[in-house]
């Protein structure tokens, strides 16, 4: 065969290869069917020339379209679509006013009377109406998926008119907190599609209320999802508003921090400390720092081991150096003050904790531990791949050498560490098991039934913690919450003395910090740590 | 031939089975529930039981890998833990950008490499020699990463001449939307005539694709050279000289297509390899292609997702390699006598 034929058969088998990645023949990328659009870009000059905001997240966004299982990253897109009765407000540290105009509960807790606001309309052009909302509920508790266990206490919902929603609750719960949260408490037409309504919420379509609907999405491209203003929306669009938001999916820190610096995206999710500290000095852009609602837990095994010796556990307590941590993290992390972080209720300020390193050497003596008596033997395990638990595990395995503590730690992937944490033979169990722990609504009520409720079989109880006085109080907390919210906030801090300075089950290292680099020229960002990473683009406005 | 033929594609079929048994095998022993991965790390136990079932777990080990083999004969590469979509359709997604990407590659890769090569041989042991070996090992054993974030820097983020990142201008999917038949954005863009996608898509190839293109270009340059030069020294080239054939007429008329054999056949080994060496590319220049998904699924656990991605890239070390062996058995009748 000759040359060029060669070369002929070689680009017969590059055709062939064409040929066979061909899998879309007569589809068309882009919505320009998709009727007149307000703003014409989704990736120019900061967002704010044409009215679009782009937003650069690190990962996919949309992992799952229904408002009743959705449990993932698309939050930062579902809470500009979707509309919950309420909305948390983490300054005055209580629901606020959103689809719901005004709501009432019983004394006892248990019977809640939600008002909605009138004129308000799904993107499908029906009423925002109770029997709406109830039928979206209920779905959503039907569905079982992702965070609908929230709806846990409901007993009952009657739409007593078209804007009255009453619940009735099994056991008194704040329900105002509840529905504010960040996933399944969404309101959304439940008569959208004319079929199978998962289906069809899959296929890129929306039921939702909120100021924006979907306008493109293009799972796996660059520029994954571009949102579009909802005319019809309650609120109006009068004054300046983004008119388009497009979510432009940039895994590489640096690259997003080159495409802000260039004008072409206006927020950027996350960087790390260098690029945030170049972003605070660079002319084009603000930051914002504010501590998430996310914290890291230091668990101590309280029901077997060495730790099962309370002394033991507030020496390694009083080994963690908490402020060269948050120092070393560069802002990354702020240091906790107990174990519910700022901006929810039950936070208590001024617990912070301190290094101290002799009052550990005293209590490892106490129990015939530390220098110059018997080694202490621990394992602890991690989640491998973060930094910052890497930094925590460093840190304090060197203190520990110090009082003659071998700590022998693990990092391991998630359902790893966790499943060696519920193995049923508590001797496979580690002695300190490290992990985060985030609310699904503004309660602090999450850390304390999940992680520090007796269980029957280990879920998230990773310190073991079984002590029937403390499972009493934790008990009472939701009706407390709910009609009395003072003596809620003394039971949450009592609470917080019994299990981190009695029991010493837990360490509070840090709480995570977000760090947000945007566009100088937007308005009225305010960081919502209930809300992980969302920005409710209506509410800002688009400079010049 | 034909004995030939069937014996090397039986020979690739034995491979690609025996990738398929380890990729299984690797998604199995990967520490973590996969059920967990898939229910989310608040899932009740009833949700975990759902999911268990969903994927099979409970069933015994032969009987999974009967069951995998079974779906993937049947084109069911399972469902992406992360994407909940079929990882067939994310990889017939993703793959068509790569294979963008890496195309343009290998054909800057050639058509820089290739004269870099000959001018090397016409001046062995000079300057231009020198400067061609230094630089083509240079771009051999650059690490992509950091030429990457390097070019990035200076000339789309310093000197604004080219796009920091992305496939094309997003805001033209409104303006002149794409008409997809290959889902090869710059190919559709041809084809259809949609002159500004594919003016956008080529000003957004040029870093990426440079970037990728040095190591095979660098590969290109040497072995061009080292072929041309081992080519000029055989009998036919002393006949032309002898014949009053210029020394750049005896390279380029006569030496250099006996000399660009193993070069193609070497371009075939790299696109594979060229395909993997790019997942950090398209992660620096937000690529959307098999790199981007690749990281995002071993960040979340997805090992069906991982191993649909092991395994493409496998079948496609493995075609090339068939590809290749079976030119070399057209060019040469001595490799089918082996």
């Amino acid at each position: 065969m000759r040359w060029h034929k060669r070369l002929l058969a070689a680009g017969a088998v590059a055709a062939v290869t064409v040929t066979a990645a061909a899998c879309s023949g007569g589809q068309v990328r882009g919505a320009a069917d998709s009727g007149p659009q307000p703003g014409s870009s989704a990736g120019s000059a900061g967002g704010t020339a044409d009215n679009t905001f782009v937003y650069v997240p690190n990962l996919d966004v949309v992992t799952d379209w229904d408002p009743a299982s959705s449990y993932s990253n698309e939050n930062i897109a579902m809470e500009n679509i979707y509309e919950s009765l309420t909305r948390y407000n983490p300054q005055a540290k209580k629901a606020e006013p959103r689809l719901a105009a005004s709501w009432t509960s019983s004394s006892d807790g248990k019977q809640w009377t939600f008002k909605l606001r009138e004129g308000a309309k799904f993107h499908t052009g029906k009423p925002v109406d109770a029997a709406a909302a109830k039928a979206a509920i209920e779905r959503t508790m039907k569905e079982g998926q992702g965070a609908a266990y929230i709806w846990g206490a409901v007993k009952k919902i009657e739409a007593k008119d078209a804007t009255t929603l009453e619940f009735t609750l099994k056991y008194p719960a704040p329900l105002d907190l509840i529905a504010s949260a960040g996933y399944a408490s969404y309101v959304y037409d439940t008569t959208a599609a004319s079929g199978d309504l998962k289906k069809w919420f899959g296929e890129g379509h929306d039921a939702g209320s909120g100021p924006y609907t979907i306008d493109s999405w293009q799972k796996g491209k660059e520029t994954e999802l571009t949102l579009k203003a909802f005319d019809g929306y309650w609120g109006g669009w009068d004054g300046q508003h983004y008119k388009k938001i497009a979510y432009r999916v940039t895994p590489e820190l640096t690259t997003a921090w080159q495409l802000l610096q260039r004008g072409e995206v206006s927020f950027v999710q996350r960087l790390n400390a260098q690029l945030f500290a170049q972003a605070g000095s660079t002319d084009t852009v603000q930051t914002s720092q504010t501590p998430s609602f996310q914290n890291l837990l230091v668990l101590f095994n309280t029901a077997a081991g060495p730790l099962e010796d309370v002394k033991l556990r507030q020496a390694l307590q009083k080994a963690i150096d908490y402020d060269g941590l948050v120092a070393a993290m560069k802002g990354a992390g702020v240091a906790a003050s107990g174990l519910v972080p700022e901006g929810l209720l039950g936070n208590i300020p001024g617990s912070t904790p301190k290094q101290d390193l002799a009052g550990a050497e005293a209590l490892l003596k106490e129990a015939g531990y530390g220098p110059g008596g018997k080694q202490l033997d621990l394992t602890l395990t991690y989640a491998q791949g973060d930094a910052d638990q890497e930094l925590l595990v460093t840190l304090l395995s060197s203190a520990l050498d110090k009082l003659n503590v071998k700590l022998s730690a693990k990092p391991l992937q998630w359902t790893t560490q966790w499943d060696q944490g519920k193995a049923k033979d508590p001797s496979k169990r580690q002695d300190i098991f490290v992990m985060y722990w985030f609310p699904d609504y503004a309660d602090a009520y999450s850390w304390f039934i999940n992680v520090f409720h007796g269980e029957k079989d280990v879920q998230f109880n990773l310190s073991y913690l079984k002590d029937a006085a403390i499972d009493k109080e934790i008990d009472e907390l939701p009706a407390l919450t709910a009609t009395d919210k003072a003596a809620a906030e003394k039971a949450y801090a009592d609470l917080q003395n019994t299990i981190i300075n009695e029991q010493a089950a837990v360490a509070v290292p840090y709480v995570q910090n977000y760090q947000r680099a945007y566009a100088k020229s937007i308005q009225g960002y305010v960081d919502n740590p209930a809300y992980p990473n969302v920005v409710f683009v209506y509410d800002l406005k688009p400079g010049a | 031939m034909p004995r030939y033929l069937i014996r090397r594609l039986g020979q690739a079929v034995l491979v690609v089975a025996g990738v398929i048994v380890l990729t299984f095998a690797i998604m199995r022993l990967v520490p973590g529930d996969p059920a967990v991965a898939y229910a989310g790390p608040k899932a009740t136990a009833a949700e975990l039981a759902q999911a268990r079932q969903r994927f099979g777990l409970d069933d015994p080990l032969p009987v999974q890998l009967w069951n995998y083999v079974r779906d993937l004969l049947g084109g069911d590469w399972g469902t992406s833990l992360h994407t909940r979509q079929p990882v067939r359709d994310d990889l017939l997604q993703a793959f068509p950008a790569s294979l963008e990407l890496v195309g343009a590659a290998l054909i800057i890769a050639l058509v820089v490499g290739i004269p870099l090569g000959i001018a090397a041989a016409r001046y062995k042991g000079r300057l231009p020699d020198l400067s061609v070996r230094l630089s083509s090992m240079l771009a051999v054993s650059v690490p992509v990463f950091w030429l990457a974030l390097a070019l990035q820097t200076v000339f789309a983020s310093g000197l604004g001449w080219l796009p920091v990142a992305g496939e094309y201008d997003a805001s033209l999917d409104r303006t002149s939307p794409l008409h997809l038949f290959t889902n090869i954005t710059a190919v559709d863009a041809l084809i259809t005539g949609n002159w500004p996608i594919l003016t956008s898509t080529l000003a957004h190839l040029v870093l990426p694709a440079l970037v990728i293109a040095a190591y095979p270009a660098g590969v290109v340059a040497q072995m061009t050279r080292a072929a041309l030069i081992d080519e000029s020294a055989r009998d036919h080239a002393r006949l032309e000289r002898a014949l009053g054939f210029g020394e750049t007429a005896v390279l380029t008329r006569f030496a250099l297509r006996p000399a660009l054999n193993p070069v193609l056949s070497l371009i075939a080994l790299v696109f594979a390899y060229s395909i993997v060496n790019g997942f950090l590319v398209e992660a620096v220049f937000n690529w959307p292609g098999l790199g981007r998904y690749a990281a995002d699924s071993i960040r979340s656990l997805d090992t069906p997702a991982i191993a649909g991605v092991t395994l493409l890239v496998a079948v496609l070390y493995v075609v090339a390699n068939l590809a290749v062996d079976l030119l070399q058995g057209v060019v040469d009748p001595r490799v089918r006598a082996r």
